[in-house]
């Protein structure tokens, strides 16, 4: 291995050790203790809080933003598949030439819908003053890194920037809300854990 | 304010350090300022400027933590977003997690990662409270509440005294001589709740629920004691004075030795008693508690009263208090009530678990420097209703109720406001020779 897939790997190790903390410690504390008497089952909340409450049916969030929240599913996927290529590309794994293409045109498509998100934090003045440099960098940085992985599939071998640019880039996720890759699900198992205890989710029909 | 002291400060940050907290740390390092909230909020939409977006309130919280207790916001605090806690930063706590925000926990239901935003303001609360700082009027009612053992100071004799005549009002209301309302009688299966509001300023809906009781042939007692079901210190966030009234209606429980505690209508003491207060006092409660609205559903289903809808002829729909049906899972009961209660019940839109807060939640009634927001925010409200083209608006919260009879007066809407017990006990056919308050 070169030094710069060296340097990405030791910065995998780095950010996989510190999420890794992160998980651990949100698993050891768990959910605080609840005195109360339980008219709900978080068993069954819990598989709502990750699926049905987050359906666009369900979220005003998602519902009455469908083009940002379209945007975002397909960034975040793009994101994981630009992840997991990551690690094959470290492997050397390689596709056929037309899955390349179609794994490329994906990624461009994600990256444009990151940028898209980017210039709608930075033109509307409501989400300016919401956001810190810490947005701005994160969502530059992930929607850089599908298309530079775009690039780097095409590539019969991937340019040292690639490597460079990934591992900058993780280690950087422990820093800021990219750390979020943890913190959505312990967020929303506490949620599941509150609503369901109260027998407020799974949601009943009025 | 004043120069901050670090002893203040540290007292504030005490409640961000709880490293034991695993439920507080996920939500303060979750948000991720999409921004996509701010609908969900009735402060946003009534006055879409950035400062009442719900993440606006997270980040007052989360950048303290941030600063002070993680690495990043230790080293960089510029990038991200980490903040000093300093006189400015109290400042803008103070007018918007206290003054910008009712604690509906609307947001927290739709916000696209999943933070619990509402239990983010109230610990910004409680960091404001361990400092000192909660404004004068919520504080108030809260040393009312704790001095004299309910928030409106009503003395023993005038709440004595309300209750003979609105006894005497029972016995000629259902025609009995034997009926009455029962004061402090120890064994009872129930010990019912009041909020303070009912005696001093509605106790029509006193009179309503006792009528009901009297139908379902109850065994129940009120204290003059410890009757309030509300408790500010909820509101204010102050652990150790949540505690003190929460312990109190549990002592009073334990002394009257009743098998039920019965929860007026009123959806902030619902929650603050029933999930919250086990919290507080830190031990699982030996006695049941259920709200009025629970036990009167089960009244109906089984048979114990009877009601004839055509009493309440006029089109009538619910306002679903957030903190009794989001935050505490109470939202068929009371749908099930109407429906057998009046002749024509149409709901809201949006309804239900997704309903906008009257307005009137979070404190905001007790605080009075923050009324013209308080009504700003109501017109949604008000125009839920007109649409819903009804005669009568019913709320089982004596707060939800106050809000809605201010919105009634600001906004012209000549409706009547109701408590659900109200609407029940208009509805009940009596069978005189049958029932008998014990
Ligand atoms: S929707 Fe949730 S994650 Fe997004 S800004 Fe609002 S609180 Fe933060
Ligand atoms: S809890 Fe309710 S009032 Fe407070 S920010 Fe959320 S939606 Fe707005």
């Amino acid at each position: 291995m070169n030094w710069y897939q060296w340097f990405s790997l030791t910065a995998l190790v780095i950010c996989l050790g510190s999420l890794i903390l992160h998980a651990v410690r949100l698993i050891r504390l768990g959910n605080p203790k609840d005195f109360s008497q339980p008219i709900g089952k978080t068993g069954s909340a819990m598989p709502y809080a990750f699926v049905g409450a987050m359906s666009p049916a369900k979220k005003e969030s998602a519902f009455l933003h469908m083009p940002t929240y379209v945007a975002g599913i397909i960034y975040h996927l793009g994101t994981f598949l630009s992840i997991f290529l990551f690690f094959l590309i470290l492997a050397q794994i390689n596709f056929t030439e037309w899955v390349n293409w179609a794994i490329a045109g994906f990624l461009l498509i994600s990256g444009l819908c990151g940028i898209g998100i980017l210039i709608k934090r930075i033109v509307k003045k409501q989400m300016r003053e919401l956001s810190n440099p810490d947005d701005y960098i994160s969502n530059a940085l992930v929607s850089a890194f599908h298309l530079i992985t775009a690039f780097a599939i095409l590539s019969p071998v991937p340019h040292p920037s690639y490597f460079v640019f990934t591992g900058l880039l993780l280690l950087y996720i422990p820093i800021g809300k990219l750390k979020h890759t943890i913190y959505f699900f312990a967020a929303r198992y506490q949620l599941g854990c509150f609503f369901g205890w109260r027998g407020v989710w799974p949601p009943k029909h009025p | 304010m004043a120069k901050l002291s670090n002893d203040i400060a540290e007292k504030g940050l005490s409640v961000l350090k709880d490293k034991n907290n695993g439920k507080l740390i996920a939500h303060l390092n979750s948000c991720v300022h999409c921004g996509l909230c701010a609908d969900s909020c009735i402060y946003y939409r009534s006055m879409p400027e950035a400062k009442f977006i719900p993440a606006k309130k997270v980040d007052l919280v989360s950048s303290i933590y941030r600063r002070y207790c993680t690495f990043s916001g230790r080293v960089f605090p510029g990038l991200v977003g980490a903040r000093d806690l300093d006189e400015e930063t109290i400042d803008e706590m103070v007018d918007l997690l206290f003054g910008a925000c009712t604690m509906c926990g609307r947001c927290t239901v739709h916000c696209s990662i999943g933070v619990d935003i509402s239990y983010l303001v109230r610990t910004g609360r409680t960091m404001l409270s361990n400092m000192g700082l909660v404004p004068k009027t919520l504080q108030s009612t809260i040393d009312s509440a704790i001095t004299t053992g309910n928030n409106m100071a009503i003395s023993d004799e005038e709440f004595v005294e309300t209750l003979e005549w609105l006894g005497e009002d029972l016995q000629m209301e259902v025609d009995d001589d034997t009926a009455h309302i029962p004061l402090n009688q120890v064994g009872k299966d129930m010990l019912y709740t009041l909020n303070p509001r009912e005696p001093k300023f509605f106790p029509l809906s006193i009179s309503a629920m006792a009528k009901v009781f009297y139908a379902a042939g109850e065994r129940w007692t009120l204290s003059t004691k410890m009757y309030d079901v509300t408790n500010y210190a909820y509101y204010s966030g102050n652990i150790g004075e949540a505690g003190v009234i929460a312990q109190r209606l549990y002592d009073e429980m334990e002394k009257l030795g009743a098998k039920k505690c019965i929860l007026a209508e009123c959806g902030h003491g619902s929650r603050a008693f029933r999930w919250e207060g086990p919290n507080y006092i830190r031990k699982p409660y030996p006695f049941e508690v259920l709200t009025s609205i629970e036990l009167m559903a089960d009244y109906i289903r089984t048979d114990k009263i009877k009601l004839d809808p055509g009493k309440n002829p006029d089109r009538v729909t619910l306002h679903d208090p957030c903190n009794l049906v989001r935050s505490g899972g109470i939202l068929q009961e009371q749908r099930y009530i109407l429906k057998k209660a009046c002749l024509d019940f149409v709901e809201m839109n949006p309804h239900g678990n997704d309903n906008f807060c009257c307005g009137g939640g979070g404190g905001q009634l007790a605080m009075s420097e923050y009324n013209e927001r308080r009504i700003n925010i109501a017109k949604l409200k008000a125009d839920q209703i007109i649409a819903t083209g009804a005669k009568v608006v019913v709320t089982p919260c004596h707060n939800c109720v106050d809000q809605l009879t201010q919105i009634n007066v600001t906004f012209k809407l000549g409706i009547q406001i109701k408590t659900v017990a109200e609407v029940v006990a208009d509805a009940i056919v009596l069978n005189e020779n049958e029932n008998t308050s014990k």
